[in-house]
């Protein structure tokens, strides 16, 4: 199933691999490593340096470290007799997830498996700091309709950060602040900032978006013409077509865990491109992202909020994005007697209007932007030159997490909207 | 895992109040002020709650004497357990998730017996964790239900060793994670001739709206007395099998009295006025049951709160109140109905708790992490088995909830690796 060999795989690798390498894994290390050698196209930067990196080091160790190394993974095989199951070895599956998970011994592999990638992070620890970017920003927006408590709204940052007061005045009469902070000003743009940074590649930049306003407006600011993206650009709202064609497939699958991995191998192979908005379709890499986001779950598919918290999760996870914008919104209650069918179009299955829940959509999206943030604080890359800056603008207020030399750090006057752009452009620049 | 811990001493000087210690049986007293706080912050916020909570304590509030109808064999006592899907301590029994739950921490809370640290050591996923509950082994088959537990149920233990009649054992359940199969185990000399009757409201719904929305009669679900009908359609439809329903081994014909009991629940739900959420459904089913057939053993399983998978802790809180709602709702059931009043358990416990914030799992979305926020619950008891409200410091597992469970019934012993409570008066 793995297929032959690449001509885009560097060179080392490639040799490493025509040695024998992947046959020499536990066999619980194959599935990942073959699906992301077959997916290499569609991998991020970062997700291929990764590859490269724990591959390369264990093809450099020699017969004995390596089997030092696999020790304990190998001997937890053993004793959960992975080999008598019907695991996949080609690519991740459910049952195989499931079949792990309930072994006696799931949490032993599981920290086993952490072990020998924390030895690849560590050998190649000195690698990525010669190539560590600038500055980062993560950017997050709860728009102007989600009504918040000034007592309670940070309450779940348990002090990280600090509030800043905003100035909006300008915003609320013209657009919102979060377009606002997009367009041009003093310093040029955001999103212009970032593809002028050495090495710029559009998977350093994501806007995402609960609705579509924010991607609209970084939409317009695309030069007309340019073949490469900037920036990654994801809108829940225009992706409105992929998600319910996807919901429908979904919602064939039968309780079983094999007509699950059946249909999410349908959904795997099932040529998206049609369903996508422009700005997705002629991106490969954004598109399988898409494709993988909404088969893991967490929400992506149904509410909006969930999806732009799972995406920028991910993203981190994957990408290690300079600059994330993200903008959350409002999702609809529950309509009667269907919340139980909350895989279903709620539209279509009730025709009660749809009712805006404003109070529960504030509290996702508190808690969602929260979880943005402990997203991104897992990498060592975001704990250092990193801005978090979390904008209530139904209160005119900020919080931020920042380091000191952050200029809004010590700010006690309310920061107006040009300010904080040509701050935010600054510290990007 | 079972030690107590009579020295622990609790600060409160931070709120200008006395200090106060556990004695060696876990009431609460007044204590003069001591030495500094051995045990660690989370503890001792919470106990600060359930301090307050308890401090306008009557003690004790339960009868000694059962008073109640004996059946075939066993204890004459009665079980009900609500098991309540997967909810972390932060949103419940901590200072700032008591809001959630104002009936289990405000009106049930002082009647209890409350076990604070009750842990899932198993797998954290659904099936598996309510049939370790049920069994008390920890149970390791397929998680969405297509194996039965391996070991027997405590319906199978309770029908089997005591000649318990079908009608005696019931399982009400929301969550779509688990089958029929949880009724019964595959053990040798059990299986499903002595399982417990499984039904799953919330299916019967699901079915209806999809149903509905296939012919094109999905208006009708904006319309209560129309939902009655479809809801009602739907259950005199058959396909019982289909809806993940084992009732008195009908697949294609439900017994008429049961039929009863689901359309006198349904009407209820559809045209009550009141919430319409799936626990909703289960909790009105399971006390129709309660009603009709008077089971000694009932197991109600909800599962509002799983809306958390889909990342809306709005809705996940709204389960929470919601389950702490129907809790409360079931107690006073069991104080009004007379086959369980004076004789009665109710037993109260989540099937795990939920990733920590900041988890790689997603946080409160998931409940697959080894932590603390994932395994580490609580469980109440009330009613006859409580002699003395209090609080139990010690750790339980899940797995001793089982073999309490079934000395209470006067089941034989079961070979379980859960061990009795002691606490719990037999």
């Amino acid at each position: 199933m793995t297929r032959p060999v690449h001509d885009e795989l560097p060179e080392k690798l490639q040799q490493a691999l025509n040695k024998g390498l992947l046959k020499r894994l536990p066999i619980t290390f194959q599935p990942l490593t073959h699906q992301q050698l077959r997916e290499w196209d569609v991998l991020f930067p970062y997700e291929r340096q990764s590859i490269v990196r724990l591959l390369l080091y264990l093809a450099d160790l020699n017969e004995q470290q390596f089997a030092e190394l696999f020790r304990e993974v190998v001997q937890l095989e053993e004793k959960m007799g992975v080999r008598s199951w019907q695991f996949s070895t080609e690519e991740q599956t459910i049952l195989n997830a499931s079949q792990l998970a309930r072994s006696r011994y799931y949490q032993d592999w599981r920290k086993a498996v952490r072990k020998v990638f924390d030895a690849a992070e560590q050998h190649g620890e000195s690698e990525k700091s010669a190539g560590a970017v600038g500055n980062r920003l993560i950017l997050m927006i709860l728009p102007q309709v989600l009504q918040l408590e000034r007592e309670k709204v940070w309450e779940k940052w348990q002090g990280i950060g600090r509030p800043v007061r905003l100035d909006l005045a300008m915003s609320r009469e013209t657009q919102s602040a979060a377009e606002a902070l997009l367009s041009a000003g003093e310093g040029g743009r955001l999103l212009e900032v970032m593809s002028h940074r050495p090495n710029a590649s559009a998977a350093d930049t994501w806007v995402l978006d609960a609705g579509a306003s924010l991607v609209d407006c970084a939409l317009r600011q695309t030069p007309s013409g340019s073949s490469a993206p900037t920036a990654l650009l994801l809108s829940n709202e225009r992706l409105n077509k992929l998600r319910q064609n996807f919901s429908r497939e979904v919602n064939t699958m039968r309780k079983d865990l094999a007509d699950a991995d059946a249909v999410f191998d349908r959904l795997r192979k099932a040529d998206v491109t049609g369903w996508c908005p422009p700005e997705v379709a002629s991106v490969p890499v954004i598109r399988e992202f898409l494709r993988s986001l909404y088969l893991s779950g967490n929400g992506a598919l149904i509410f909006s909020n969930s999806f732009v918290e799972w995406s920028a999760s991910e993203a981190f996870r994957r990408a290690r994005p300079s600059f994330v914008m993200a903008q959350f919104g409002v999702r609809s209650m529950p309509k009667p007697f269907t919340s139980v069918a909350v895989f279903e179009n709620p539209d279509e299955v009730n025709p009660l209007p749809a009712v805006d829940d404003l109070p529960g959509s504030a509290l996702d999206a508190q808690m969602l932007a929260l979880y943005v943030w402990l997203a991104a604080s897992r990498y060592d890359e975001y704990l250092r030159n990193t801005v978090c800056l979390c904008i209530a603008e139904s209160l005119s207020e900020a919080y931020v997490v920042a380091p000191p030399e952050f200029a809004l750090w010590h700010e006690t006057e309310p920061v107006t909207l040009d300010r904080l752009r040509t701050t935010l452009i600054r510290w990007l620049a | 895992m079972t030690t107590e811990s009579p020295s622990l001493s609790y600060n409160l000087a931070m709120d200008c109040s006395p200090r106060w210690k556990p004695t060696g049986d876990s009431t609460l007293r007044i204590i003069p002020a001591g030495p500094k706080a051995t045990i660690d912050r989370s503890k001792r916020d919470f106990l600060r709650a359930a301090i307050a909570l308890l401090a306008g304590l009557n003690l004790p509030t339960t009868s000694l004497a059962g008073g109640g109808r004996h059946g075939v064999g066993g204890s004459g006592q009665r079980v009900v357990m609500v098991i309540f899907g997967g909810v972390r301590r932060a949103e419940t029994f901590s200072p700032q998730g008591l809001v959630n739950i104002p009936h289990l921490s405000g009106d049930l809370l002082s009647q209890s017996l409350f076990y604070r640290d009750a842990r899932n050591e198993g797998v954290t996923a659904h099936f598996n964790a309510v049939s370790s509950i049920l069994t008390g082994n920890w149970q390791r088959v397929d998680d969405w239900g297509k194996l039965a537990p391996t070991t027997p149920t405590l319906f199978e233990q309770f029908r089997k060793g005591l000649g318990a009649a079908q009608s005696d054992t019931w399982v009400v359940a929301s969550n779509k994670a688990l089958t029929s199969l949880i009724g019964a185990s595959s053990a040798m000399d059990y299986g499903p001739a002595y399982g417990a009757n499984v039904v799953f409201p919330k299916q019967l719904m699901i079915a209806a709206v999809v149903n509905a929305l296939r012919t094109g009669r999905s208006r009708n679900m904006a319309d209560r007395e129309k939902v009655q009908t479809e809801l009602q359609s739907m259950l005199e439809a058959g396909n019982y099998e289909g809806l993940g329903w084992s009732v008195f081994d009908g697949t294609e014909r439900l017994d008429p009295r049961v039929r009863d009991t689901i359309t006198e629940a349904i009407a209820t739900f559809a045209r009550g006025g009141g919430p319409t959420s799936g626990d909703e459904l289960t909790f009105l089913v399971g006390r129709e049951v309660m009603r009709k057939f008077s089971p000694r053993l009932l197991v109600v399983i909800l599962s509002d709160v799983e809306a958390a998978h889909f990342g809306s802790y709005a809705m996940h809180l709204g389960g929470i109140r919601t389950g702490d709602r129907l809790c409360y709702q079931m107690w006073q059931e069991i104080q009004a109905n007379p086959d369980y009043r004076d004789k009665t358990t109710l037993v109260i416990l989540p099937e795990f708790g939920r990733d920590p914030d900041g988890s790689s799992t997603n946080g409160f979305f998931n409940h697959r992490g080894d932590t603390e926020s994932t395994r580490n619950t609580w469980m109440m008891a009330l009613g006859t088995a409580v002699d003395k409200p209090r609080i139990i410091e010690r750790p339980i597992r899940h797995v001793d909830v089982c073999a309490s469970l079934a000395a209470l019934l006067g089941c034989p012993p079961m070979d379980t690796q859960g061990v009795r409570l002691s606490e719990l008066r037999v």
